[in-house]
């Protein structure tokens, strides 16, 4: 570990690279690139705000020379401590590269640089009717980059898959310094390994990705929002496989268990019923003809599975009054406790009342608050353990929880993290599910491309 | 930091919504000036990693204190308080910057001795004095752009506002009788608003008094000079406490918000009872009074309207000043811009502390009052107000900020 000061001929030559105003070395200020969404720490020696791809490549080669370690950030709001920079050295941001370069109607794609904001992208190709899918949480905040090096996913992957399903091509930074391109224009490329795929997901370790090209699709032209009540939650499980079975595809299914909805009607006091076991919300988007068929099969099936009652909206006011309880949770539920602990196991769809089930028992067996909502078409759920993180015993329960419920995920065929990323927070837990012999694979891809262990060492093994 | 803080600040989960909406941080994209980075700061602070030093007291500074970030946290962090709370502790560790420092002792204090000031400005803007120094270019020498800043300072009026007009109007049978707290900005600067306000309630048969009465305290509150802050509410509780009215009027929507405090603030059964007849005047006319308008013409002037900060999240705080806005129709003609409700950059004193980010953030205004083509952009707040016309000044532009209450005056002889 290092001393957390930076050699000042090393610093001298940053400053020289990519000018003085572009980097930051007052202590106070690198204490607010310590952290993201999780509440793992590591204040960096200096951070830098690169303009282009040529000064990235500066700061990695001058890295090299010193073996000073480099964690990639882009707005810090990952869920696994990604761009937490552990092993201090430098945080490299990108924000500032943040230029859509070209968006083509022709070819249904998009260049941009890894510093765009999700969600101004996606107004920005949706003035121009089309569609970019993945739509994770924090995208009013978080970057393409960092989309594409954690390949984030949100509640439309269900139908439309996540960012790995969009990404064609890549310009990276190599962790030597050299400037690569991976992929290219073109839907169809298996020329070489698909190393686009290998660094989508690589969470900043084996390369800095400087510019994105994404493929797109044609906007929806219609949206229908159900909002639907169970009594059982067993019910609210089979209406999901159910309506798959008839070959309905929404693009997202949100289910709440009844420890959230109280918790939301608590804090929005919208009559929300408070003795149903389940929500489900789903949305179908499509052709107009064939968004009105999909609703109607959807009515149906809740129907022969008991739901209570069902609610349908397509004018967008209407469709974000249904909403709003979804949207609601995350502020609803630190009612329970301040510190939120967001887990993001995935289990195969059909396994996800025997989740939900063994989530409740770990919830009862360790004494924490455990409401359980999210995606349940993909079978992303994000139990959130609510917890003080200033009371000791509870937090290692929590710790002894998060490993149970990983546990369980892996027991019915899941995995650690379905969005979120390795980072810091699942490290102990990936032999688990990758074995010896996987780890070792990643790390012989580490060890090859990165020699000098500069590229955000420590993170995912 | 008081135990109700600590409460706060661990609702915070870094999650870095905030940079979406801090106008700020749009400006600067650095984490130490959006309320994430804030708050990670004061844990440092509270946990003895650092000290309050030159660094943080800029880092603190550098704060609108327009709420925007809280409005949109999903587990709604007050960062206002935090904020706020963070000056006070830094005040306490270092004192106040010593410009500040005099203000808030000698002047705000004393209403009398802020009314000189104004006096003196009045003096120093229409003697010839503020030509020659613009003239000759004296004011370059100084730091900071003095010479823009002193031109963001407004046309102060010669005579202060309450002076001019009676304590009481005197109404045979009011319907309705009201306490008028004016703020300093319609006291010292632009009397034309206050003697707006008086027409308008006049005219609706609503007896005014104006009682005696000190600054808000809200500049004070703001760079958390707690005890002057609490001096000037009690103040200010003392000379409306006893008055027997339905309703205190403002023109003011910091004045307004400030007010709001008090009973936090000054822990009083009197703060509590007074804080519940604080009024914003839009909200007043349009909730209490019903106001019916006959606009003396059909020009069809378009008018947009500012939110300012301190106004919209109070009850009806976005409706009212639009309704009555709409109730000018035909003379004027209301049009809605993009990004109303975003901070002016205003901030009180921070235009003249920020000067230039402060500019920055007007700019994104500035524009979109241009793209609405309103040839007047109305709002509630005299501090907005004057950052706005001096920044439209700045710009070129030709659009005139004024009050709601000034075009509302226009419908009475």
């Amino acid at each position: 570990m290092r001393d957390g000061k930076l050699d000042s001929t090393y610093l001298k030559r940053i400053i020289k690279t990519i000018g003085k105003e572009n980097v930051i070395t007052e202590y106070e200020d690198r204490i607010c690139y310590s952290y993201d969404g999780t509440f793992q720490r590591g204040i960096p020696e200096v951070v830098v705000f690169p303009g282009n791809t040529g000064e990235v490549a500066e700061i990695i080669k001058l890295a090299n020379i010193e073996h000073i370690p480099v964690s990639p950030r882009g707005a810090g709001t990952g869920l696994s401590g990604g761009s937490i920079p552990e092993a201090h050295g430098i945080a490299l941001v990108l924000t500032r590269m943040n230029k859509i370069k070209e968006i083509s109607k022709e070819d249904l794609m998009a260049v941009v640089e890894p510093g765009v904001i999700t969600g101004h992208f996606h107004q920005e190709i949706e003035k121009m009717g089309m569609f970019y899918p993945p739509d994770p949480a924090s995208l009013k905040t978080c970057t393409m980059g960092g989309n594409v090096a954690e390949n984030a996913g949100g509640p439309r992957a269900f139908k439309y898959g996540v960012t790995k399903d969009y990404v064609l091509g890549l310009e990276v930074v190599t962790p030597t310094g050299e400037i690569m391109r991976t992929g290219g224009r073109t839907v169809k490329n298996v020329t070489g390994y698909d190393l686009t795929r290998l660094l989508t997901g690589s969470e900043g370790t084996l390369g800095i990705i400087t510019e994105i090209t994404v493929r797109l699709l044609p906007k929806p032209k219609d949206k229908k929002t159900a909002l639907v009540y169970f009594d059982q939650l067993k019910d609210a499980a089979k209406t999901v496989t159910s309506i798959i079975y008839e070959g309905v595809i929404p693009a997202t299914i949100e289910l709440m268990d009844r420890v959230t909805i109280n918790c939301v009607e608590k804090y929005t006091k919208q009559g929300l019923p408070l003795d149903v076991e389940a929500i489900l919300l789903m949305e179908v988007d499509g052709s107009p003809a064939q968004v009105a068929e999909d609703i109607q099969i959807i009515e149906d099936v809740c129907k022969r599975n008991n739901c209570r009652n069902t609610e349908i909206a397509s004018a967008y006011e209407e469709r974000e009054r249904l909403w709003k309880a979804r949207r609601a949770v995350s502020s609803a539920i630190v009612q329970l406790k301040p510190t939120k602990i967001s887990e993001d196991a995935t289990v195969p769809r059909s396994k996800i009342p025997e989740m939900v089930k063994s989530l409740k028992e770990i919830g009862t067996k360790y004494q924490l608050h455990l409401p359980v909502f999210g995606h349940a078409g993909d079978g992303n759920l994000h139990p959130n353990i609510l917890a003080d993180k200033n009371d000791h015993d509870e937090m290692e329960r929590v710790e002894k929880a998060v490993g149970e419920i990983f546990q369980a995920a892996l027991a019915l065929g899941g995995t650690l993290s379905g969005e979120h990323g390795i980072g810091i927070m699942k490290k102990p837990y990936l032999q688990w599910e990758l074995g010896e012999v996987g780890l070792n694979y990643l790390r012989a891809i580490k060890k090859a491309v990165d020699p000098n262990n500069i590229l955000n060492p420590g993170k995912i093994f | 930091m008081e135990y109700k803080y600590q409460d706060i600040l661990k609702k915070c989960s870094r999650c870095g919504g905030c940079q979406a909406h801090c106008p700020l941080f749009a400006e600067t994209g650095r984490e130490p000036y959006v309320a994430r980075g804030k708050i990670e700061l004061i844990e440092n602070l509270q946990a003895s990693n650092i000290q309050w030093n030159d660094r943080l007291a800029e880092i603190f500074s550098t704060c609108l204190l327009c709420g925007s970030c809280s409005e949109n946290c999903p587990n709604e962090v007050e960062v206002v308080k935090l904020v706020q709370m963070s000056r006070k502790d830094l005040m306490a560790a270092r004192g106040l910057p010593i410009i500040k420092k005099n203000i808030f002792q000698h002047l705000l204090k004393y209403d009398g001795r802020l009314k000189t000031v104004g006096k003196l400005l009045a003096f120093y803007q229409k003697s010839g004095v503020q030509k020659l120094a613009r003239g000759t270019g004296i004011l370059s020498l100084f730091p900071m752009q003095l010479a823009e800043k002193e031109r963001i300072l407004p046309r102060i009026s010669g005579k202060a506002f309450r002076d001019t007009y009676p304590d009481e109007t005197g109404l045979k049978s009011p319907r309705l009788k009201v306490a008028y707290f004016t703020g300093c900005v319609t006291n010292l600067v632009t009397p034309k608003v206050g003697a707006s306000v008086l027409k308008v309630i006049n005219s609706n048969n609503v007896e005014v008094i104006i009682p005696k009465q000190y600054c808000c305290g809200v500049p004070a509150l703001a760079s958390g000079e707690i005890g002057v802050g609490k001096f000037l509410a009690e103040e200010n509780i003392k000379y409306f406490k006893d008055l027997d009215v339905d309703y205190i009027i403002m023109d003011c929507a910091t004045c307004l918000s400030t007010w709001l405090e008090y009973p936090e603030l000054l822990k009083s059964q009197d703060a509590e009872h007074l804080a519940k007849k604080v009024m914003d005047i839009n909200r007043f006319l349009i909730e209490v009074i019903d106001i019916k308008l006959n606009p003396p013409q059909e020009l069809g002037i378009k008018v947009t309207y500012h939110d300012p900060c301190h106004l919209k999240r109070t009850p009806g705080g976005k409706s009212n000043p639009r309704e009555l806005l709409k109730h000018l129709n035909p003379n004027y003609q209301f049009v809605e811009m993009a990004l109303a409700d975003r901070c002016c950059g205003s901030a009180g004193s921070f235009n003249l502390t920020h000067y230039d980010l402060s500019q920055k953030v007007a700019k994104h205004k500035i524009e979109s009052i241009a793209k609405s083509k309103a040839e007047i952009v109305a709002s509630a707040c005299p501090s907005c107000i004057m950052q706005l016309n001096h920044s439209l000044q700045n710009s070129g532009s030709k659009v005139e900020a004024k009050h709601v209450i000034e075009l509302v005056a226009e419908c009475y002889k």
